[in-house]
C-alpha cells in the first residue's frame, strides 16, 4: 500500500518535472525564433502565463460531450507516454534518481509506438464533433502526415530491436552504459532515420501544414478556446518532453542527473526547431512523399546494418 | 474562508495580471488600417516582446482589433465574430473611422459611431496610426486591463438589448440572435 | 484599323488623346448586336468595364461599354441613352460574362433593369430600403443624418488643427500650412 502511493507520488513529481520543463522549452523556443529574425523575442516564461491566462477565461464554449474527448485524449496520451519512459537511469547517482524511473516493462517499446499515435485520433473525434470544416481537412491532414513519419521511425525502431534483441528502453540503457559507446555511434543508419523523422513528429516547419495558423484557421485546434486548449498546450509540452527523453534514452546513453538530461534534451531538441526557423512549409503529399524517400532508405539500411552485422 | 472578498480581490489581481502580459490578436482586418498590424506584430516593431501574439480563430483570441470603417454589410459579420470569443474580451478601435466616421462621415454606407454597435475599450487616434501609436494604445489597453476596468463583455451583456436596437437600425432585416454564444 | 471601323460605322468620333481612342453612339435597341459584332468579327475581344452617367437635367441615364482591342490596341467606348423614368435595357450576359458583375452593380446603384439578367439581388447594400444611391436627386448627407449618428461636438466636420493650434499656443509647420484651412 505504502509502495503504491510512493509510486503516485513519483509519477505525479514526474509530471510536474515535464510539464515545467515543456512549458520552459516553448517559451525558450520563442525567444530563440525572435533572436533568429532579429527582433527581441518574449520572455522565457510567456507559455506559463499564456497557460494561466487560458486556464483562467471565464466562459467555455464546448460543443457537446465528444467535444472533451479531443482534449482528453491528447492529454491522456502524453502522461502515458510519460509514465512508460525511464526519466533518468535506474542505478544512478543522484539523491532524487529513483523518483524518476517510471514503470517500465519489458515490452514497452512496442507499447510506446502504439500509444503515440493515439492522441491525433481522439482529437479527430473531439474536431468531428465541432463541425467546423477546418477541423476535419486539419485532421485529415495530420493523420496522413504522420503516416508519412511512422514508416523511418518504425524502421529505425527495428533495426535496433534487432541489433539487441530486447525491447525495453532500460535495457538499451544498460547496454550503453556497458559498452561505454552512445548508440548514435553504433548504429548511424538508425540514428540518422530517427532524426529526419524527429522532424515530422514535432510538427515544426516544413511539416506544420497542420496547424498552421494563416493556412488553415489552426487546423484541428480551430473550434477549441480557453480551458480546452490549455489542455492541448500543456500535453503539447508534455509530450514534447517525452518524445525528446526518449530519444536521449535510446541514443544518447540516457542521463545520471537532471542537469545532464536538460543540457543532452535541448542539445537535441535545436534539431527541429533551427532547422525550422527558416523553412518555409512543405504540402501534406509533399511531406509524404519526402519522408518515403530518404529518410525510409536509410531506414532499410539500418535493418540491413542490423540483420548483417 | 476560500471565498471571501479579500482573497476573491488577490485572484482577481493575479489573473488580470496575467492576462494583460499575454494577449492574443484575432487576425482580422477590416479597414484599411489592416496595412499596420503586420508591421507591429513583426520584426521592427516588435510586439511579441510585450505578449501579444496572433490567433487564428475567435475561440481563441482576446482581442479584436477594428481597423478602419465599417460598412453596413461588414457590421453584422464583426458582431457574429465577436460574440464567438470568449469573455473576458476586449475591442479596440483604430483611426478616425471609428471614433467619428473619419473621413467617410457622410458616406450612406459607412457607419460612423463604433460604440453605439460594440462595447470599445480603447480607441487609437490618427488615420492610420503608426505602430508606434499603436503599441502606445496596446500598452494602455494592458494598463486598464491590470487596474481591472476592461470588462466591455460584461457591458454588452448588461445592455444587449440597447446594442440590439441600434444595430437592427442599421440592418433591418438582419435575424440578431439573442445571445446564444455557443455559434 | 481605325479606318476599318469609320468605314463600317461612319458617325464614330475620334477623340484623340493618345491617338487610340473611338467614341461612338448608338441606340439602346442596337446595343447587343453592335457589341456581338464588335467581338467576333473587328477583334474586341475585352469589355473593361460598364461607366455609368447621370443626366438629370436631360432626364437620362447614359451607358458607356469601353472594349479593347489587344491585338490592334485600340479603345472603343461605346454610348447608349436610357430613359430615367423607366430604366430598362437588354443585359449582354452572353457575350461578355463578366458583364453579369457590372450589371448588378448597375442595377443596385442605378436603379436600371436589365432584362434577363440572373442575378442574386443582393451586392453590396445590404438591407437597401432607399432609392439607389448613385443617382443625382439621393442626398447622402440627409441619409447619414437620419440613419447615424455623429460624434457629440464633432456635428459640422470642421478643420480642427486652426483651432486647436490657436486654443494651445503652438505653432502650425510650415509643411502642414498649405493643407489647413
Amino acid at each position: 500500500m505504502e509502495y503504491i502511493l510512493i509510486k503516485v507520488l513519483e509519477a505525479m513529481a514526474t509530471f510536474v518535472l515535464a510539464f515545467i520543463v515543456g512549458m520552459t522549452y516553448g517559451g525558450v523556443v520563442r525567444k530563440i525564433t525572435g533572436r533568429v529574425h532579429n527582433r527581441l523575442g518574449p520572455p522565457w516564461y510567456q507559455n506559463f502565463i499564456d497557460a494561466f491566462k487560458l486556464f483562467s477565461k471565464t466562459r467555455g464554449i464546448h460543443h457537446g460531450a465528444m467535444h472533451f474527448l479531443g482534449a482528453a485524449f491528447l492529454m491522456v496520451t502524453s502522461v502515458v507516454s510519460l509514465m512508460i519512459i525511464p526519466i533518468l537511469a535506474p542505478g544512478g547517482h543522484a539523491w532524487y534518481n529513483s523518483w524518476f524511473t517510471n514503470l517500465n516493462f519489458n515490452g514497452d517499446l512496442i507499447f510506446l509506438i502504439y500509444i503515440m499515435t493515439f492522441g491525433p485520433l481522439g482529437m479527430a473525434m473531439g474536431a468531428g464533433q465541432t463541425g467546423n470544416p477546418n477541423s476535419s481537412i486539419g485532421v485529415t491532414r495530420g493523420l496522413s502526415q504522420m503516416v508519412g513519419f511512422e514508416i523511418p521511425w518504425v524502421m529505425a525502431l527495428v533495426a535496433l530491436m534487432i541489433t539487441y534483441k530486447t525491447t525495453s528502453i532500460v535495457d538499451f540503457m544498460n547496454i550503453q552504459r556497458e559498452t561505454g559507446t552512445w548508440l548514435m555511434f553504433a548504429n548511424p543508419f538508425a540514428f540518422i532515420a530517427a532524426v529526419l523523422a524527429m522532424l515530422g513528429m514535432f510538427r515544426y516547419s516544413p511539416f506544420d501544414i497542420v496547424g498552421a495558423p494563416t493556412e488553415l484557421a489552426s487546423g484541428p485546434v480551430s473550434e477549441n478556446g480557453g480551458k480546452f486548449l490549455f489542455t492541448m498546450m500543456s500535453s503539447g509540452s508534455v509530450f514534447t518532453f517525452a518524445k525528446l527523453v526518449l530519444y536521449v534514452d535510446l541514443f544518447m546513453g540516457g542521463a545520471n542527473n537532471l542537469i545532464m538530461l536538460v543540457v543532452k534534451t535541448f542539445l537535441l531538441y535545436m534539431i527541429p526547431v533551427l532547422y525550422g526557423i527558416v523553412s518555409p512549409r512543405y504540402r501534406t503529399e509533399q511531406a509524404v512523399r519526402w519522408f518515403w524517400g530518404w529518410p525510409t532508405f536509410i531506414g532499410l539500411l539500418a535493418i540491413l546494418y542490423a540483420v548483417m552485422f | 474562508m476560500y471565498n471571501d472578498k479579500n482573497s476573491k480581490k488577490i485572484v482577481e489581481t493575479i489573473q488580470n495580471w496575467a492576462r494583460s502580459h499575454s494577449i492574443w490578436v484575432l487576425a482580422y482586418g477590416t479597414g484599411c488600417g489592416a496595412i499596420e498590424i503586420s508591421p507591429t506584430m513583426t520584426s521592427r516593431y516588435d510586439a511579441e516582446r510585450l505578449g501579444f501574439r496572433g490567433a487564428a480563430t475567435p475561440r481563441q483570441a482576446d482581442v479584436m482589433l477594428i481597423t478602419g470603417y465599417l460598412t453596413v454589410k461588414t457590421v453584422k459579420r464583426v458582431v457574429r465574430v465577436y460574440e464567438q470569443m470568449q469573455s473576458p474580451k476586449y475591442v479596440v478601435g483604430f483611426g478616425s473611422c471609428t471614433i467619428n466616421g473619419g473621413m467617410y462621415y457622410d458616406s450612406y454606407n459607412t457607419i460612423n459611431l463604433l460604440d453605439r454597435y460594440l462595447p470599445v475599450d480603447v480607441y487609437i487616434n490618427g488615420c492610420m496610426p503608426r505602430p508606434e501609436a499603436v503599441l502606445a494604445g496596446l500598452s494602455k489597453l494592458q494598463q486598464i486591463i491590470r487596474e481591472g476596468n476592461a470588462n466591455g463583455a460584461e457591458k454588452y451583456l448588461e445592455n444587449l438589448a440597447w446594442y440590439k436596437e441600434n444595430q437592427r437600425k442599421i440592418a433591418p432585416n438582419w435575424i440578431a440572435k439573442a445571445p446564444d454564444l455557443n455559434w | 484599323m481605325i479606318a476599318q471601323i469609320k468605314a463600317v460605322f461612319p458617325e464614330a468620333v475620334n477623340k484623340d488623346y493618345d491617338g487610340n481612342r473611338l467614341d461612338l453612339t448608338v441606340n439602346k435597341e442596337a446595343v447587343p448586336s453592335v457589341l456581338l459584332y464588335l467581338k467576333d468579327s473587328m477583334g474586341f475581344r475585352h469589355l473593361s468595364h460598364i461607366a455609368y452617367v447621370d443626366w438629370i437635367e436631360q432626364g437620362e441615364f447614359e451607358l458607356v461599354y469601353i472594349l479593347w482591342s489587344p491585338l490592334d490596341k485600340v479603345k472603343l467606348y461605346v454610348h447608349t441613352r436610357i430613359n430615367r423614368e423607366n430604366p430598362v435595357i437588354e443585359n449582354i450576359d452572353m457575350i461578355w460574362r463578366q458583364a453579369n458583375t457590372y450589371e448588378r452593380e448597375i442595377r443596385e446603384m442605378l436603379g436600371i433593369e436589365f432584362t434577363g439578367l440572373v442575378a442574386p439581388d443582393e451586392f453590396i447594400l445590404e438591407d437597401w430600403d432607399d432609392i439607389p444611391p448613385f443617382r443625382k436627386d439621393f442626398d447622402t448627407l440627409e441619409y447619414v443624418n437620419r440613419t447615424f449618428w455623429h460624434r457629440p461636438g464633432r456635428e459640422d466636420a470642421q478643420d480642427v488643427r486652426s483651432t486647436i493650434s490657436e486654443r494651445s499656443g503652438e505653432e502650425i509647420p510650415d509643411f502642414a500650412k498649405k493643407y489647413s484651412r
